[in-house]
Parts: C-alpha cells; structure tokens; sequence
C-alpha cells in the first residue's frame, strides 16, 4: 500500500513565502492533478518531495519513512520519481544506456540480461525500439520527453511525479504519453501531474489539488474543485463582475 | 588493433636497435607517463565532466612525496643521536634534519654527520622505491578527496579557477618552502633501480632503459585496465550521466556526490602514481613541473586526442609526445634558420584550437569508434530506414541529428 | 621576527573564530530562515574580527548582515593583523618607517588601478560571454610586445603612445576574429558544453600566442623606454620642495613618497582608459546594448540588441583592455612572452574577489589586490620566501573566496539551490 504524508510544509527564499503550511496524504494509486496559476510553488513542492530543496519546516513520510531530509539519490529509491519541466536527458549517452542509469542505481547488476531486457520491454511500449542506440541529443523533443518517462519505468518508483508532461507535445505523442500514465497507474503506482492544460487533467485525473501562491485551497475530485468558490475567485477568476481581477493567466485553459 | 599495439610496445625495447636507441626509449617513457596523465584527466574531464586544472599538482604531489620520503627517511642500525630517530624492530627509522641549498657541503645534516662519526662502520641503508611511490599515490589520492570534497558546490567556470587556484598555491608553496624542498633547484631522488635488477638471468644496468620502460608500461596498464573497469561498470555510467545533468541523475537515485567525489581520487591517485615513477626515472623534481603550462600540455593532449575516450587520450598522448619530440629538429629555408623547438608548439597550439573547433570529439576518436562501433551505426541506419518506411512521418523528426 | 610567536597565536585565533564563524553562522541563519547568502562571509569576518564577544550577540540576535558590517569587522581584521604585526617585528620597515609604509600604499594603490583595468577586460567577457578567457594573459604580453615592435623595431622614433594605439587596435582585431572564428559555435549549442569549450579554446589561443611570440621575438627580455619624462618641478619653491619634486623619472611627495614615472604614466592611462570605457558604458548605445545584455541576454534580445554583436564586441573590448594595461606597462618592467601568466592569475583572483561579471567589483578588486601585494612585498621578512609567496596568496584569496561566496564582493546573487549556476 503506497502511502504518502505530507504534513505542514513550509519554504521560504529569502522573504519570499513559496510553500505555506502543505499538507495532504495519498493512500494507495491514486491519480492526483497539481494546478495552480504560474509561481504557486507546483515546481517547488515537486523540488521538495524530491529532495532537490530542502524545506524549512514540516514533514514527508513516504510509505511510513521519513524523507524530508534525505538527499534525492535517497528519495529516489525509496520511490519517488519525478520528470523535469525542461526535459534533461543524459544527451550524450544512448538511449539505452539512459534507461540503464536508475536500473544500476537501483543496484541491479549490469552483467547479464536482466536489465537490457526490462530497458528494451520499455522502449516498446514507448515505440522508440528502433532508437535505442541512438544518443539521446539525436532525439526529437517529444521522444526525449518518452525517454525520461521510460526512465521512471527502469526507477520503478511508487509515486511518479510528472512536470508538464503534455507541453510541446505532438498530438500522436500526447496519446503515447497518455497511455503510460494510464497503463502506470494500472500497475499501482500512484501519478502526480503538474499541467496547464486543464483537460488533460480533467481526462485523467480523479483528484485535484490546487496551489495558489503557496497555499493549498482546494483537494477533491475534479467536480468539486470546479464548483469550489475559493478555487474559482483565486485561480479560474473567470466571474464576470471581477473579470479585471484575479490571476487568470490560465483561465482560457480550463 | 588493441592486441597488436600491445605487441608491438611489448617487444619494441628488444626488436628496435637503432642508434638512437636509448634517446627513443626515453621516449617512449616519458610518452607512457603523459599517457596517464592524459587518461586519467579524460575520465576526470571528459566522463565525468570536471574541468580540472589540478592534474599536474596531484601529479607533483606523488613525485614530491616520493621525493621527500627518499630524501628524508632511512634506515639505521644503530642510533645516530642527533637525528629525529625511531625504534622499528632491531632498526631505526631515521628522518634527516632539513638543510635546504644552501649548505655548500652535504656533512651538515644530521645523518651525514652521523655517518662521518661512524666511518664506514655502520651501513645506513635508504627506504625502498616502491614505497615511496605507494606513499605518494596514497597522498595524491587523500589530496583528490580532500579537492573532491571542495568543488562539489562548483561548476564549470569556478571549478577550473578552484583547481587553477589549488595548483598554483601548491606550486608557490613548493617554491617557497626551500629548506625542505630545495625550491627551484628542485630535489634529487635514487634512480628507480639504483643498483641495477636482473630479470630472468640479465643484469640491467641502473642507466638500462629497459627496466623503467617496463615499470612505466605496467603502471599505464594498470591505470588503463582499472580505466576500462570502471568505465564499462556502473561508474562510468553514473559518471557519465553526472557530466549530462547531475540532478537529472541524482532524481533517479544515483549518489552524484559519491561519484563526484570517487572520480577524483581515483584520477588523481593515477596522477600521483604517475608522477611518482617519473620523478624517480628522471631522478629530479623541480616545481616547475607543475607549471600551468605543463598542465596545458596534458589537456592538449587529451583533447586532440580525443577527451571523451581514455584509450583515445592515452594513445594519442604517445603519439603526440613522438610528434613533438621528432619535430624538434631545426631546419633552414632560405637561409633562414627555423627554431622547431618553439615553432613545434605553435604548431601544437593551432592544432589544439581547430580540434576543439571542427572534431570536436577529437582526431582519435573516430578512429576507435570506426573499430568498435561500426556495426551499431550499420544496424541502427538499417532499423531507422525500416521503422521510417512503416510508421511513416511521426518518428522522423527522431533522426534529424544523426549519430555522429 | 622577535616576537613572532605572538603573530602567529593571533593568525590561529583568527583562522580559528573566522571558521568557526563562517561554518555555524551558515547553520543558524538556515534554521531561522534568513537569508544565507552573506552569513558564510559574514559570519567568518566578524568571527575573525571580534571572536566569541562578536559571535554570540550575532547568533543571537541574527539581524542581517550588510556590507557595512562586513566591511567594518574586515578593517577589524586588517587592523589585528596589524597590530600583532608591529608587535612581533617592532624592528620592521613596514612599523618603524612611516614614509616607507606611505610609499608603499602610494605604490600598491597605482599598480591596484592597472591590475583593475586588466581584470575589467576579463569581468567584460565574462559578464557577456559566460566564460574565463584563459587568453587573458596573452593578450597582455601581446600587447606589450607590440608597444615595444612598433616603437622599437618598426618605426624607431614613433611616440609611444601611437604604438599604444596600435597595439589596441591590432589586439581588438585580433579578439575580434578569434571571437567570430573559434567563439560562434558556442552560442547556438552547437557545442555540448559551452563554458568548457570557451575555456579550453581561449587556453589553446594562450598557448599558440605565448609560442608564437616567443618563436618570432625570442625569449630574451625586452624593454621600451618611459612614455614621458616629467617636467621639472619644484613646489612649493626650489630651495624648499617639501610638498612636490620631480626629476625625469621620478616624482617624490611631501619628502616621503616617491613614485616612479613609468607606474605614474600607466596609471593615468589606465584612469583616462578606465573613464573612457565608464562613457562608453554608461552612455552609448552599443554600451548600453552590452550591459543589458550582460544583465539579461533574452530580454536584451527581444529589445532589438544582436547579442552576437555584443559577444564579438565583449571579447574584442575585454581582449584589447588586457592588453592595453600590458602596453602601459611595458615601460616599467622588461617583456618576456611568458610576462602574462602572473597577471593572468591575478586577474582570475581580482575578477573572483569582486564577482565574476561585476564592473566595480573588478575595479575595487584591483585595487584590493595591489594593496595586499604592495604589503606582501614590502613587509614580510625574509623576501625571497615572500617573492614565491606572492602568487599563492593572492590563489588562497580566490580559494576562499570561491568557498564562502562565490559570487563574490559585488557579485550580483545567481539563482541558488540545486540549480545554480555555480
């Protein structure tokens, strides 16, 4: 049973307030959407449950360990993984030899065929079979996008965090990408995405948590999120008495 | 290819027999030595990506400890009792008071005073060569973790000023310090074998080429050996992807500092080594080894050799040296005289500029790859053209780059 | 050295409560949340400064730490230092001789002025292109060299000062077809990583210049004559000249400091060259364009600047500056092709000490770094140790530096965290 606990977490950058007293849980593979307008902090929280920024005060327990103060390398295989908003493949190497890096961390053994194996079943559900000894700067952007997502597959992680995974995306990718998020979710991991476009999230998603400057103001199901008084005012601020208003740079999204 | 290079270094000393024959080997020796240098700093700079100006120090670390040790430690039987002495066993492990350069006689150190005293009776045997070159590679390797330890917050730019910096320091500290090091003089060590070796029946002698030939050729064997190790284990995997993205690898679960750190004290402890045999093969060290201008010569080397390959640096590293030693000789054209021992380096210079500009993966490189990577490049152009035919449009944006 | 055990009791209290300071300083402002990035500096120099009595009321209180702060405990440290040293070598020049000590920070304060020039080439380049030009040095001696062709060699009896501008204009040539034949790869990644190549490449250019001067010059050690000579003058009447006497090549002040004429002449060079650079700068349009786009290369885009242009510019201009302050100077020392290397390394520490691509960090470092050489040379017994020395202190300047703040003095703050740009 995958259990995540985040409780009270606070990050601050210099005067600046990004995180303000988070907190929410995930139990076992659910499929969570992060919104929130641009400079929410939906990149900084990813940041700290992955152990890049360390927050200033609170807790993460991910599957009853405490993991807030961990190094990532930690986190990572105690089982998060996340994808970066600017893909960051390992250009210079080969596909393969991309995937090889977290299975090796994981301390699997590079001799035999155990690895290649499960690298090359990933490379087929992905359809990038045919490049995988190619270097990965050789790749378009969207297969560099797959191949981190393959690379996450080879981590095996429990929750898999994923940063904008549709921007830039070639619509016959999208279904690529879509297709993995459903087939990881099937096989029990629990998904966080962070996206702007609403309707991928609407899709996919049976969970929202929405970020505004730092607070979080709404956790539930899509339906309710849409009708939450709070989340429209702070984030749509799509009424029309206040139209001038709010911060709605994503309003024509949803 | 690998094989039959390794033949032909193998039986060189005993096939070539030329005129030339002790200045080729010279060669030779001195090539093996940039050869680990040049290889180790492609692990250190082109796997792992930390542009290091420190090389040559850790270099000059291991031939100056082994140096110190030779010059200050022996071995007594009897006590001198004025040295800083210890019992060890039945011996006494003596450390010579340091009396720089100045002292014109050498009667003025404490053991040479002893010695006089003792006329001959006492044999006061020194420490044996190989531990010194031990003691210097384990100093290089603490000074590697002590750097690694360091640079982890520093990239790029700042890591190149940090090691630059740490060189120099070194380097004016060496200078400086002349009661102990015997500053720009430099300092005297034993020959590797002082008193000559007998291999299999033959005496060499302690001028013989072929001794330190061997042990040079061994030791670069023993870099290049523990190189291909790491490089096709884990390591150079993480390494490498470190290089690409350090935090991209630490999100999946690699110990980058770890890494950072190890790749360090493994180049540097090869440095060490390295420098150690050197200075007992030329039997001086002087701080201007560790010049900067000596450190460009090593990265030259692996660059145009190839950074992003060890065997590529390391056999480039031997060619270059031969280039550079053949092209010594000066010549005259009409009438006027051309000094090739500086125009060799223009030349050098220029050469290092347009590899970096227009082969950017250096001049070795393609060379290896041609051997070792050939048929994946075939396979990989007859899949691409296949999966182009069958799916068409939406994987060709894939393949624009191509692999070079 | 009497006493000298005194200094070096202080020198180890120092280095003591310095690092104390500067590693638990940095602890307590993150647990409390504030702002870290003086509290490693700051922290060791008031540690230094005042020890335990300083410290504690710091930790306690963490208020913020602000250059005033910083500067006071450093003239602090200054100050001990000092102190113990007067105390430990009463017998000193650098104590006893109020005159030699005046003449001396005369002199430091006129060589920091040209070393500043210098390192304001490479804080150019860097503030625009990214990159440490390990071509800096060369460019310098190449500059020098120059002077000495042009004035000497090509057309004796040439005034100096053409073969000045000569040597700028052939150098700005000479970084400007380096920048446009080596550099443009760098720009549009064309290059996987463009620092690294940016250095190795400039280091390329150093060694090929260094060699090619010293294949077509020699390696024995050239001089050009002083610029100009004074004029003869006595102040405030001849039989007295307490406050100003000048023969042809040298000047002496208030009967005390003397200066030579060969620093004087480059300094004001250097400060004529130095408010040129400031006009152009601050005033011009394409000084403009080349400070927004150190600021903010995409913003300066969108505004209509060619940031290409702005690169050539940049290493033509830093280049040139390089080795205009080798031109001044190649009147007070002899020139050899390897003259470039300790400037070179000096200029790495300046650059590094003010903030890699800070303007009046180069400046104020410069001068910084001329003082302490000036004390270095002039107070430390035993000289031949202090001659070897010299380069090290300035390299455990930049180490340090590098170590508790990277961006140095006037360092503008570059994104921290886990994806700085350190």
């Amino acid at each position: 049973m995958i259990e995540l606990e985040v409780s009270r977490l606070n990050k601050k950058f210099g005067g600046n307030h990004v995180l303000k007293d988070v907190s929410f849980e995930i139990k076992g593979a659910e499929m969570i959407g992060l919104i929130g307008p641009n400079g929410a902090g939906k990149t900084t929280l990813t940041n700290v449950l992955d152990g890049a920024v360390k927050p200033n005060s609170g807790t993460v327990y991910l599957n009853g360990k405490r993991i807030d103060q961990l190094p990532p390398f930690e986190i990572a295989k105690t089982g998060l993984g996340r994808t970066f908003q600017v893909t960051r493949s390992f250009r210079r190497m080969t596909v393969l030899e991309n995937l090889y890096v977290p299975a090796l961390a994981l301390g699997k053994s590079h001799t035999g065929n155990e690895v290649k194996e499960q690298a090359l079943e990933v490379l087929e559900f992905l359809t990038m079979e045919h490049l995988r000894n190619e270097y990965a700067r050789a790749l378009s952007g969207g297969q560099q996008k797959l191949l981190e997502l393959g690379r996450l597959l080879m981590l095996d992680p429990d929750i898999i965090i994923l940063d904008e995974p549709f921007a830039g995306v070639h619509p016959k990718l999208m279904e690529v990408i879509y297709d993995y998020i459903r087939r990881a979710n099937a096989q029990g991991k629990a998904m966080i995405i962070i996206s702007h476009q609403m309707d991928s999230i609407f899709a996919l998603c049976e969970r929202l948590l929405v970020l505004n400057y730092g607070d979080l103001i709404a956790d539930g199901t899509p339906e309710q999120v849409k009708k939450d008084p709070v989340v429209i005012e702070a984030y749509l601020g799509t009424t029309e008495d206040r139209s001038g208003t709010g911060h709605g740079d994503e309003a024509e999204q949803s | 290819m690998g094989i039959a290079l390794l033949a032909f270094f193998f039986a060189f000393p005993f096939v070539y027999s030329a005129g030339n024959y002790d200045y080729i080997m010279h060669i030779c020796i001195v090539g093996f030595f940039y050869a680990i240098l040049a290889s180790s700093w492609s692990m250190l700079a082109g796997y792992a990506g930390q542009f290091s100006f420190g090389h040559m120090a850790f270099m000059g670390l291991g031939a100056y400890t082994a140096a110190l040790f030779c010059h200050y430690f022996f071995i007594s039987p009897e006590p001198t009792g004025i040295c800083t002495e210890f019992a060890l066993g039945s011996n006494y492990l003596i450390i010579k008071n340091p009396i720089g350069v100045t002292s014109t006689t050498l009667t003025q150190d404490c053991l040479a005073q002893a010695m006089e005293k003792w006329d001959g009776a006492v044999t006061v045997s020194p420490m044996p060569v190989w531990l010194g070159v031990i003691l210097g590679t384990l100093v290089g390797g603490i000074f590697g973790l002590l750097i690694g330890l360091l640079v982890l917050p520093l990239r790029a730019a700042y890591l190149a000023l940090f090691t630059l910096g740490f060189s120099e320091i070194l380097r004016a500290t060496i200078s400086a310090e002349i009661q102990i090091t015997r500053g720009q003089a430099g300092i005297e060590l034993p020959g590797l074998f002082e008193n000559g070796i007998t291999i299999a029946g033959h005496y060499f002698g302690k001028t013989d080429k072929i001794p330190p030939y061997f042990v040079m050729f061994f030791l670069l064997l023993g870099c290049l050996a523990i190189l291909y190790w790491l490089s096709r284990s884990r390591f150079g995997l993480f390494v490498r992807a470190l290089r690409e993205d350090q935090d991209a690898a630490a999100a999946l679960g690699v110990n980058t500092t770890r890494y950072k750190i190890l790749v360090f004290v493994i180049t540097s402890m090869m440095a060490a080594s390295a420098g150690a045999v050197q200075a007992h093969y030329v039997t001086i060290i002087t701080p201007n080894n560790l010049m900067i201008l000596q450190m460009s010569l090593v990265v030259a080397m692996a660059v145009i050799a190839g950074v992003e390959n060890f065997v590529a640096a390391a056999i480039g590293a031997i060619l270059i040296e031969f280039t550079l030693e053949m092209l010594r000789t000066s010549f005259n054209i009409g009438g006027i005289e051309i000094d090739m021992t500086l125009w060799r380096l223009v030349f050098f210079g220029v050469v290092l500029m347009l590899t970096l500009r227009f082969a950017r993966n250096g001049l070795l490189v393609p060379v290896i790859n041609y051997f070792s990577r050939g048929h994946v490049a075939a396979e990989t152009v007859v899949r691409r053209k296949q999966s182009e035919s069958s799916e068409g449009a939406s994987t060709a944006p894939g393949v624009q780059g191509g692999s070079s | 050295m009497q006493y000298s055990s005194i200094f070096w009791w202080t020198i180890l209290w120092l280095i003591f409560w310095g690092v104390a300071g500067g590693i638990i300083t940095r602890r307590i402002y993150l647990r409390k949340d504030l702002d870290t990035s003086n509290a490693t500096l700051g922290g060791s120099v008031i540690g230094a400064a005042f020890g335990p009595v300083g410290l504690v009321p710091l930790w306690w209180k963490s208020p913020e730490i602000s250059r005033a702060m910083i500067t006071l405990s450093s003239l602090v440290v200054i100050g001990i230092i000092a102190v113990a040293f007067a105390n430990a070598d009463p017998e000193n020049n650098c104590v006893s001789n109020g005159s030699f000590v005046a003449s001396q920070i005369t002199n430091g304060l006129i060589i920091g002025i040209i070393y500043g020039l210098m390192a304001l080439g490479l804080t150019l380049i860097f503030g625009i292109l990214g990159i440490v030009s390990f071509a800096h040095g060369a460019f310098y001696m190449i500059g020098g060299m120059l002077v000495y062709y042009m004035v000497v060699v090509w057309f004796p009896g040439a005034h100096p000062l053409i073969g000045v501008l000569g040597a700028c204009a052939l150098t700005f040539a000479l970084g400007a077809t380096f920048e446009r034949l080596f550099l443009t790869p760098m720009y549009d990644n064309r290059v996987e990583r463009p620092i690294e190549y940016g250095i190795l490449v400039t280091f390329g250019l150093s060694f090929t210049l260094t060699y090619l001067v010293a294949a077509l010059a020699g390696f024995n050690p050239v001089k050009v004559k002083r610029f100009f000579d004074f004029p003869r003058i006595r102040l405030p009447d001849s039989s007295d000249p307490w406050l100003i006497k000048t023969s042809r090549g040298n000047m002496e002040l208030f009967d005390t400091v003397s200066i030579s004429n060969p620093r004087f002449v480059a300094a004001m060079l250097s400060i004529l060259v130095l408010l040129a650079l400031l006009y152009f700068l601050h005033r011009t349009w394409t000084g403009k364009g080349l400070r927004a786009v150190s600021q903010d290369r995409e913003a300066a885009a969108i505004a209509g600047i060619n940031p290409n242009r702005m690169n050539m510019l940049a290493f033509a201009l830093g280049s040139m500056v390089a080795a205009l302050s080798g031109a001044v100077l190649v009147q007070a020392f002899s020139w050899l092709p390897i003259v470039g290397q300790i400037p070179e390394m000096r200029s790495f520490v300046i650059v590094v000490l003010g903030g890699l691509g800070s303007l009046p960090g180069a400046f104020v470092g410069g001068i910084l770094v001329g003082l302490v050489e000036a004390a270095g040379t002039g107070c430390v017994p035993n000289p031949q140790k202090a001659s070897s020395y010299i380069p090290a202190y300035g390299m455990m300047i930049l180490v340090l530096m590098l170590l508790l703040r990277p961006m140095g003095l006037f360092g503008r703050k570059f994104a921290s965290g886990a994806h700085g740009k350190f």
